[in-house]
């Protein structure tokens, strides 16, 4: 192959022939690669988590809010007409404001919001959110089998409230176990029956479900007597709300006459609530009870910025607490997916509502409203970034003193090549060439090992933590930090991505090409003649 | 002096002086030589007499005080550095075998001749032929793969030679390359590099100490005093 001859020079220099490669180019560039694959991996991190709070955000907040600045408006109109523009999805009316929860003698003043229950396409993932929050009853000899409340079970009268609040009361909503296998069978291959739903309003009791044969069976409340008979060709048993809804699981062995199977449900807790009005009423000598309410749900909100104590209610049930009816403070919008996808087009389209709104409005998009954050974010990915770069000063410095001692080794080499025809510059370009190829493969070697670590974070991230803080450590890194879930894009899925791996190439590549041009600058300077005769 | 040929080396006036404590230290004076194609001339004196400053004026590796130094037709001023172009023209014109061989250690023996044949511009499957065909007249065309480490010193002497031989120079330049070597090797290294210069028509300008050497060659000058002259 034609290569310049200060290239082959170069390369030769750094992969001796009869060698595979020699301990300092390894060393060179293993160190550029690991330099690379810290600086590429951390950022890629932060991006990740910029990436997981960008969605918990959204998840907890919608894509923005529609805020009133008048207090009289008819909301139900301004609903319709914000729902009406092409690029919401959805909007949701909303109720917000303190109130003082009370359970025997523990209270919490959580941050309550009123939203109107719908199950379809809602602007928060309010179902995942329970779904986090669930809480397990561990026992011996029996199985929680609680079901995963929903949005369907929130009511006038019915709670979510955030774990911490569930915590600070001691309170939890409708709880079910099923005692193990009263029938001795294997539990792996035998048929089950569960229950699929259990609303707040269930009373405390035990019931039975006993098969008469193996299609039939009845199911009994025992301190009540109530009972009533029902075939598997029904499926789930539904007989309204207040009733466990049991559901047979039919599994490899089939029920047979006899099986019997045996629950505790307990019922909801039930919380009194005090608003900011009747405590007005109270200190006026005014006799209020407080409105009591259910614990529908428990529920665990992965934004970790939103409210910690934190209640969901019905709007109405916000409204009767206000003493406002029929108001609203604003609604939480979702976008259509390709406006919510790219914040420009959101913050546009955003502007666009509020101008054709009219005075009395403000849009706020949801990066907006939570700019401080990211702010804080991207100021932590700088930060990161300000103290890597040393790493790969360091780096530089290791390879220009790496090259200058070469330099001085290969003195009369240096000599010899002028004498033999090579230009001064030429020789000097064969020590430059050498700190660029170093960069080049420290470059190329960090990305694949950036690779590697990004498709191994899992494993690498619990041997790590493992080794450093235990079992009990993961818990934490698995909470606060949440890597196991943390979404990393290759470079190939996003260009962020893309261009974090290309920056910090191109910069491994300049910085150790400049650490070569001290070197190969002493090289040009040396007087062939002086070359040649030194020691 | 052979007339039959062109004058490959001329060089008139040159004059070399170093400052040593203030004081200006006369090495070479007002040199005249010439040389022609295929010749050989051996340069003797004693140690410190400026034989290799000579050397290095005529390959314009050194500036000299005054003086003209002609490769061929070319012209060269004595008293300003190399340039570019005649760095390009050196690669070709000069061959250069020095007493320490200056073998490159992270290359192989062919690589090594090679090296010098890439700093002319020359590549491609003409020059390895003839890389080759030169290690084998030297006797190390069994060694092409060997690194100079592995070599003997009057193995990687007759490597120097081949490499300085690749690009069919004018004009080769040795100095004292024996001086490492026992007198066994020295005087077969000696026959090897007056055999290839007869061979490749190239002149040569050897400095030895050894008068045997000297003698096998066309012209032989004393250096003393910082002026030439004649046996």
């Amino acid at each position: 192959m034609k290569l310049p001859w200060p290239l082959y020079l170069a390369w030769k220099q750094l992969f001796p022939s009869q060698k595979k490669v020699s301990f300092f180019s390894l060393l060179a560039v293993v160190g550029v690669a690991l330099g690379v694959n810290v600086m590429i991996v951390v950022i890629a991190f932060m991006q990740g988590f910029q990436d997981k709070f960008r969605n918990d955000i959204i998840n907890a907040q919608g894509h923005g809010r529609v805020v009133p600045l008048q207090s009289s408006f008819d909301w139900r109109e301004m609903h319709r007409k914000i729902e009406d523009y092409s690029f919401i999805d959805e909007a949701m009316p909303y109720l917000q404001g303190q109130i003082l929860l009370q359970k025997g003698n523990y209270h919490s003043i959580p941050f309550a919001m009123g939203i109107e229950p719908t199950a379809e396409n809602p602007v928060f993932d309010i179902d995942s959110f329970l779904e986090g929050g669930v809480i397990r009853m561990n026992s011996h000899d029996a199985e929680d089998i609680t079901p995963v409340p929903t949005i369907d079970s929130l009511e006038d009268e019915v709670v979510f409230i955030s774990t911490q609040v569930a915590n600070r009361l001691g309170v939890r909503p409708a709880t079910a176990i099923r005692f193990y296998d009263s029938n001795q069978s294997n539990q792996s291959i035998a048929s089950q029956v569960t229950i699929s739903r259990l609303d707040p309003f269930v009373e405390s009791g035990e019931w039975e479900v006993l098969f008469t044969s193996d299609q039939n069976f009845i199911i009994k409340e025992l301190a009540n007597g109530v009972e009533y008979n029902a075939t598997l060709a029904n499926g789930s048993i539904d007989r309204g709300f207040g009733i466990p809804v049991f559901k047979p699981l039919i599994n490899s062995e089939p029920f047979k006459e006899g099986d019997l199977f045996k629950f505790h449900v307990f019922k909801a807790s039930i919380i009194e609530v005090y608003s900011p009005s009747m405590i007005e009423k109270a200190k006026a000598d005014e006799m209020v009870p407080p409105r009591e309410v259910r614990v529908g749900g428990i529920f665990e909100v992965p934004w970790q910025g939103f409210h910690t104590e934190a209640l969901i209610s019905t709007m109405r049930l916000m409204q009767d607490l206000r003493v406002e009816e029929d108001r609203v403070d604003g609604f939480y919008i979702k976008a259509i997916d390709s406006v919510a996808k790219r914040e420009n087009r959101l913050g546009e389209s955003c502007s666009e509502l509020q101008k054709s709104l009219g005075e009395g409005w403000r849009v706020i998009p949801w990066f907006v409203e939570n700019a401080w954050f990211f702010d804080l974010l991207k100021f932590e990915e700088y930060l990161m970034t300000l103290i890597m770069v040393p790493i790969g000063l360091v780096a530089a410095f290791a390879i220009a003193i790496a090259l200058m001692t070469s330099v001085l080794r290969k003195t009369r080499e240096i000599g010899l090549l002028v004498a033999m025809g090579g230009s001064r510059i030429s020789v000097g370009t064969v020590f430059c060439l050498q700190g660029f190829i170093i960069g080049l493969l420290g470059a190329v070697l960090g990305c694949g090992f950036a690779l590697l670590f990004m498709y191994f974070r899992d494993e690498l991230m619990t041997f790590i933590v493992h080794h450093i803080a235990g079992e009990e450590g993961q818990a934490g890194v698995s909470q606060f930090y949440d890597f196991y879930s943390l979404q990393i894009y290759y470079p190939w899925e996003s260009t962020e991505s893309l261009n974090t791996f290309l920056t910090f190439a191109f910069f491994a590549i300049l910085i150790s090409t400049f650490a070569g041009l001290l070197p190969a600058w002493r090289a040009t300077r040396l007087n062939p003649a002086d070359a040649l005769r030194s020691e | 002096m052979n007339n039959r040929n062109e004058e490959v080396l001329q060089v008139k006036g040159l004059s070399k002086s170093f400052l040593f404590e203030d004081q200006k230290i006369d090495v070479l004076h007002d040199i005249e030589l010439s040389i022609l194609e295929g010749m050989s001339l051996s340069i003797r004196g004693d140690s410190g007499c400026g034989k290799t400053t000579l050397l290095n004026l005529v390959a314009r590796l050194e500036i000299g005080d005054c003086g003209e130094i002609y490769w061929g037709q070319h012209k060269m001023n004595a008293r300003a550095s190399c340039n570019s172009k005649e760095a390009t023209l050196r690669s070709t014109f000069l061959g250069v075998v020095y007493q320490s061989y200056y073998l490159i250690p992270e290359l192989d023996v062919l690589e090594n001749v090679l090296i010098a044949g890439k700093l002319s511009g020359s590549y491609g499957p003409g020059v390895r032929d003839r890389a080759r065909s030169l290690l084998s007249k030297m006797g190390v065309g069994n060694k092409e793969k060997q690194i100079p480490t592995k070599l003997s010193g009057g193995e990687r002497q007759r490597v120097a030679i081949a490499r300085a031989l690749i690009n069919q120079p004018k004009l080769i330049l040795a100095d004292e390359p024996t001086g490492n070597l026992d007198e066994r090797t020295g005087g077969e290294v000696m026959d090897l590099l007056l055999m290839s210069c007869e061979e490749e028509n190239a002149a040569l300008i050897l400095v030895t100490h050894n008068p045997s050497f000297a003698r096998a060659t066309n012209e032989s000058i004393f250096l003393k005093k910082g002026k030439l002259a004649t046996e």
